[in-house]
């Protein structure tokens, strides 16, 4: 909470200029970057925070949450550097899934320097266009480190790689070897201590079954139907007569069972398909349209359109049941429905149209940069695959349970990167080895504002290195002096105290988070570098109110 | 009812001391003991009403060991456990699958894995010698399978290839998951597959098309080239490497009922055995000791005979 007086200076509009700019942002950036520092590498320390006297202290080790928590510094000047940050950080965090303690030292490092350059009489701009400039050398580098990682024992070591949870870093090995980028993983809560995981076969939607009467076996929970027709649909089905031109087009095409997908089916429409005669002939499921936004509610009918070869009935559209005909009835091998879920195996879709389907929605992925949007996409191809994991994460208290969730879901949103552009040694010598390349631009640099940023970034690559150094109680000049002694392609193992060959010690990170945390590091500073005057207004904005 | 010779196999060790071999054909399941001189039907115990057409044979690389058999059926696996003369149903997945092809790890005696392609259903497989099957299809997205390759390096590289209605899948983890094969011929059924002896170093194999004749990769699947465009015009329903691909680079392909022949891996193609065939529409190939000058070659027609050339 800021206190009165503290409250009445924020609201007080001003302008504030040079040198104090530079001085109160890198002190704000500061606070931030010793926050997260603490909890990058293998042996990291962990940030606790309280919301008032009265809850329990929250605990992370993430430096995107930490960022995350961090809402408001006292000083507002220092506030604006370190939102600056900490907007870099979560959209990071958003695009990558982790990386943000590697981006902030080297944010903090870039603009520590960089200030110093400027002041002492550097451009700002220019500075900022050759350290961007560099970064696109430095992310080529590590384009050429890049290698693919083949089978669940090389995904699991880049998995504990990157939780530091040997139990969640084997199975999430074995998880990705199975789904692959795309596929869908569920992660939630256990009822046990451990983690365990679950492998669903098929497609499956949330939208669960519309009554209980229709699970013939109680003891399994669910319904199931084999080869059944399905109607897709987004309708709300009111009067037992508005299903008859539907039972009729099913029975009239031999259809034993039927999966209804509807919005709503009334209890009246629902005692039709349940009467016994009614059900002797044919077998009716209903379960609710998948999704409760309406762009996901009709994507989702879509996907099950084609993935069984029939056509959604949408409400918005104006279609009705009366018009219905066998064709339009989507076809699969097997169906099944529970309180939550409905699910089809083996969909009799055109399988050429649901692999052209699959790729344009891979092609649309590509191309989307906002991360809700990202993370739908990803939902929906993942179920047109064909199957789904479930990682079910115990601990012994339910903040403990949370906290190892988060850290499954940043696990595996890493995970996804790593298998779609591959792996980099990791331990920050990914970051080391991009040295070579920047003093090479170094030489041939006339501009002095281009050497000064050649150098800059020379210097900022050692700094994750040296900080995951730091953090494991070794000394970081020590650990540099080893390692320029050794081999080409050796790094310090942290955890064991020793140089290894990485790639040997199975000791990677993520390539495309490596190259998102260094863009985002580098392009953040360089636009911070740039800000010469800060205007503080009336009133705050919104997004820095305390919550 | 119509006879065709869908699949013949035989036991290992076919020509050292054993002459057993099989056949799966529209009528049924045979077996002789004579190097199909002669054929006796193995259904005889089912007291069946009628023939039972058989898809698909298996014969576990230690046959001559544990004489069990697996037959592909409309409707599911049987399993003999008595070289044919008993069969039992197994336990697989519901709907009942129509079984098109059966596939045996080479390390079977080991870690008792077949896989068995379906109709509909995609791959199902066993890792208890048959005891009971499930179905694991992650990323197969096309289940019509048609035929099987399974690497013979598979317990090393867990590698297999599933060839489908609509083109081919590979699984890089003993079919826990597949991913599909990017051919030069776009969305085309895969009839037949041949994977190189020596897949595990030379990465080569062949796949057999309905209407572009037939690919190679020489890289496990990632690149292809396409071979005798001039010649395959027709379905290729087999392919047959010699046993010691590539150093001896001969090797048939069923082409349309014609048996072709090629010298030099692919490259050329003529007749094969032309005048002794010349009348006959093959339908199934087995070289029980891989093919190779003075080996037998069994080969199954469209009207049910089986002839050894």
């Amino acid at each position: 909470m800021v206190k009165t007086t503290e409250k009445k200076k924020w609201q007080q509009p001003g302008v504030v200029f040079q040198p104090q700019v530079y001085q109160s942002m890198q002190r704000g950036i500061k606070q931030l970057v010793q926050a997260i520092a603490p909890t990058l590498g293998p042996l990291p320390r962990i940030v606790a925070s309280q919301r008032n006297s009265n809850s329990k202290p929250e605990l992370f080790d993430d430096g995107a949450t930490i960022a995350r928590r961090i809402i408001q510094l006292r000083n507002r000047e220092e506030d604006m550097g370190a939102m600056l940050l900490r907007h870099t950080l979560w959209s990071l965090h958003e695009s990558a899934g982790d990386g943000t303690a590697t981006a902030a030292v080297l944010f903090d490092n870039i603009f520590d320097h960089g200030v110093r350059y400027i002041t002492a009489g550097g451009n700002a701009m220019r500075l900022r266009r050759a350290l961007e400039s560099g970064c696109q050398a430095i992310t080529e580098e590590l384009e050429r480190q890049t290698i693919r990682l083949h089978g669940k024992h090389e995904l699991a070591r880049l998995a504990e790689a990157i939780s530091f949870d040997p139990e969640m870093g084997k199975l999430m090995g074995e998880i990705f070897d199975i789904i692959g980028e795309y596929g869908r993983l569920e992660i939630r809560s256990g009822r046990s201590l451990a983690l365990e995981r679950e492998y669903i076969e098929g497609m499956y939607w949330d939208g669960g079954i519309l009554s209980r009467a229709m699970i013939e076996d109680a003891r399994l929970g669910r319904a199931q139907l084999e080869n059944p027709a399905v109607l897709i649909s987004d309708l709300a089905i009111q009067e037992p007569q508005d299903l008859l031109p539907l039972l009729e087009a099913a029975l009239q095409a031999d259809v034993k069972s039927l999966l209804l997908v509807a919005s709503e089916v009334s209890e009246r429409a629902l005692s039709l398909v349940l009467a016994k005669p009614n059900r002797e002939r044919i077998q009716v499921v209903a379960v609710k349209s998948p999704a409760l936004h309406i762009d996901a509610r009709r994507g989702a009918l879509e996907d099950l359109a084609i993935i069984t070869g029939g056509r959604a009935f949408h409400k918005a559209a104006g279609d009705t049941l009366n018009s219905v005909k066998a064709e339009d009835l989507g076809r699969a091998r097997r169906a099944w429905a529970d309180p939550y879920f409905f699910g089809v195996l083996g969909g009799r879709g055109n399988p050429k149209v649901i692999r052209q389907h699959i790729a344009s929605l891979r092609q649309a992925f590509k191309n989307l940069s906002e991360a809700d949007d990202r993370k739908r996409a990803q939902e929906r191809l993942g179920k047109l695959i064909g199957g789904a994991a479930v990682l079910w994460v115990g601990a012994s208290t339910p903040l403990g349970v949370e906290l190892r969730k988060e850290l499954a879901e940043r696990t595996a949103e890493a995970m996804r990167g790593a298998i779609r552009d591959g792996v980099v040694p990791g331990g920050g010598v990914a970051l080391l080895n991009c040295r070579k390349v920047i003093e090479e631009k170094l030489h041939t640099a006339v501009e002095p504002d281009e050497r000064a940023a050649y150098n800059i970034l020379r210097q900022a690559l050692e700094v994750p290195a040296r900080t995951l150094a730091y953090n494991a109680g070794t000394d970081p000049s020590t650990m540099m002096g080893q390692l320029a002694l050794a081999e080409p392609g050796c790094g310090f193992d942290i955890v064991n105290q020793r140089v290894v060959n990485m790639a040997e010690a199975g000791i990677f990170d993520s390539a495309a988070v490596v190259k998102s945390a260094i863009f985002a590091a580098v392009h953040g500073a360089a636009l911070a570098l740039t800000v010469d005057v800060l205007i503080h207004r009336a009133n705050p904005p919104e997004s820095l109110q305390t919550g | 009812m119509d006879d065709y010779v869908y699949q013949l196999a035989a036991p290992a060790n076919f020509g050292c001391g054993g002459k057993i071999c099989f056949a799966a054909r529209n009528t049924g399941l045979f077996r002789s003991e004579d190097g199909g001189q002669s054929w006796q039907s193995l259904y005889d115990s089912l007291n069946l009403a009628e023939p039972l057409p058989s898809m698909a044979i298996g014969v576990p690389p230690n046959f001559e060991r544990s004489p069990r058999l697996f037959a592909g059926v409309a409707g599911g696996i049987l399993r003999s456990l008595d070289g044919g003369q008993s069969w039992q149903n197994s336990d697989v997945p519901k709907p009942p699958p129509i079984v098109a092809a059966l596939a045996f790890s080479p390390n079977y005696e080991n870690d008792g894995m077949v896989f068995a392609g379906t109709m509909e259903d995609g791959v199902i497989f066993t890792s208890n010698r048959g005891d009971n099957w499930v179905s694991w299809n992650f990323g197969l997205l096309d289940l019509n399978t048609l035929c099987l390759g399974i690497s013979p390096a598979f317990a090393n590289d867990e590698t297999l290839f599933a060839g489908v209605q609509s083109g081919l899948f590979r699984s890089a983890n003993g079919g826990r998951a597949w991913r599909e094969v990017e051919l030069p011929v776009g969305y085309e059924a895969i009839l037949s597959l041949a994977l190189s002896p020596n897949f595990g170093s030379d990465h080569t194999l062949f796949a057999g098309c309905e209407t572009q004749g037939l690919l190679v990769s020489r890289d496990g699947g990632e690149t292809w080239q396409q071979l005798g465009q001039d010649v395959f015009t027709d379905p290729v329903n087999a392919i047959l490497l010699a046993a010691d691909f590539p150093t001896n680079p001969e090797m048939l392909a069923l082409h349309s009922g014609m048996i072709l022949y090629s010298p030099d891996g692919g490259a050329s193609w003529t007749p094969w055995r032309e005048a002794e065939l010349a009348e006959a529409e093959a339908s199934a190939l087995l070289a029980p000791l891989g093919f190779g000058a003075g080996q037998p070659v069994l080969v199954g027609l469209a009207d049910g005979q089986i002839i050894q050339v």
